[in-house]
């Protein structure tokens, strides 16, 4: 081999010593580097030459400091971009769950409403003392094409353990719900048309409530 | 899979769906690689911050039509590259040009004297923050960014060939530059 063959070995060499470092290097390369390092006494040296260079990089890319708010800063432009989130955080469960529902077809948002009322009914029994435990669930037993019912919307900040205590005080039970405009009906087991306005009045009257919308009054048949 | 070991094409598949959270994830894995290596491509942090930032709603906008074909740190650099060198293009003309940069007495040392100061890993710092763009850049893409020489020729967009031959000529600066200030390695 002659010197030129020899100095142009050694420049491949040189050239290719980067990635054998950064660990790119495959195949035929990485074995010619490989047999280079074990069989030239001038190779080790140039790895350690190529070795401070690779310090030296790294030394002068660390000292560029990013802008310690680069994060926040290009949140607020990713939202210009794309518009507000859907659920910001902080909301209520309650919230959560009524913008979840306004953001999936009818169809979807009342198969999830079954599992929410699951929910509901699992978590007002797990009150530790509370009087949630006589909350209850319309079942399948009530006849629920017979009972007087409201449609009430709560407030997204309302509490879940409020509205099961509250519920469980005065015989009411969640028939339905919630909608897709996060709507639920409310079944109330009254006699009359007057405790059954008097019923509603109190639903009206609770901090949790948003709005409450009459419905089947007692005596006013199917 | 948890969000710390969720792959990077992972969270783009993510991204590509409307996913806010994935394209923060992908901000802060690459953030500050990406911003460094516009900051060494401009010389301007100010621009790099913008570019930076721009690089990643283009990955939030990009993020259903990639393919998969490179890396996401090779995709990202290669979005980077390619808007510095837009800005830098359209910036061209409020720069000075080389007669101008003549005539600004040169605040650096000589490469003797730097050495004097210095140690050889100071003075080897200098020199490669001294290369030409495009010598600096192939270095810093395979010494910091950890890229393969097919990687570098894609965020470049230059051949593999290409990619060697920068390689060569910057490793080979540097030696005469080192030799030049006393420091003779050997090669070339």
């Amino acid at each position: 081999m002659s010197a030129a063959e020899k100095m142009s070995r050694r420049d491949e060499m040189e050239t290719l010593l980067p990635f054998y470092l950064n660990g790119s290097l495959e195949g035929a390369e990485l074995e010619a580097v490989e047999e280079w390092l074990a069989t030239d006494p001038a190779a080790l040296a140039a790895l350690g030459e190529a070795e401070a260079e690779f310090s030296g990089t790294a030394a002068a890319n660390e000292a560029i400091r990013p802008p310690a708010d680069a994060l926040s800063r290009f949140a607020k432009a990713l939202d210009a971009e794309a518009g507000p989130a859907r659920a910001p955080a902080g909301q209520s469960w309650l919230a959560q769950a009524f913008n979840r529902f306004m953001a999936v077809p009818v169809g979807v948002a009342w198969a999830a409403a079954a599992v929410l009322l699951a929910l509901v009914m699992v978590q007002s029994f797990v009150q530790p003392g509370g009087k949630g435990s006589d909350f209850e669930i319309a079942g399948a037993q009530d006849d629920l094409a017979k009972m007087p019912f409201a449609l009430v919307k709560f407030k997204p900040e309302a509490k879940m353990s409020d509205i099961a205590v509250f519920l469980g005080e005065n015989g009411l039970k969640i028939a339905g719900g919630p909608t897709a405009d996060g709507v639920f009906r409310i079944a109330i087991a009254a006699e009359t048309a007057a405790d059954y306005e008097k019923l509603v009045s109190l639903i009206a009257a609770q901090p949790f409530a948003d709005a409450v919308i009459e419905g089947r009054k007692p005596g006013s048949g199917g | 899979m948890t969000a710390a070991t969720e792959t990077d094409r992972a969270l783009v598949d993510r991204v590509a769906k409307g996913d806010r959270a994935a394209v923060r994830l992908l901000f802060m894995r690459h953030h500050a690689r990406v911003y460094r290596f516009v900051v060494r491509q401009t010389g301007s942090e100010m621009m790099a911050d913008d570019i930076a930032n721009e690089v990643f709603l283009e990955l939030w906008r990009q993020a259903p039509g990639f393919e998969g074909r490179s890396e996401v740190s090779t995709w990202l650099l290669g979005i980077a590259r390619f808007k510095a060198l837009s800005l830098l293009r359209k910036k061209k003309e409020d720069w000075i040009d080389d007669d101008d940069a003549a005539q600004i007495p040169d605040s650096a040392d000589t490469p003797e004297v730097v050495t004097m100061k210095d140690d050889k890993a100071a003075a080897l710092r200098r020199f490669i923050d001294a290369l030409p763009e495009e010598h600096r850049t192939v270095i810093d893409l395979a010494y910091y960014h950890g890229q393969s020489v097919t990687e570098i020729g894609e965020v470049l967009g230059i051949p593999v060939a290409t990619v060697k031959t920068r390689m060569f000529y910057a490793r080979k600066k540097l030696g005469e530059a080192l030799k030049a200030a006393g420091y003779d390695r050997g090669w070339p």
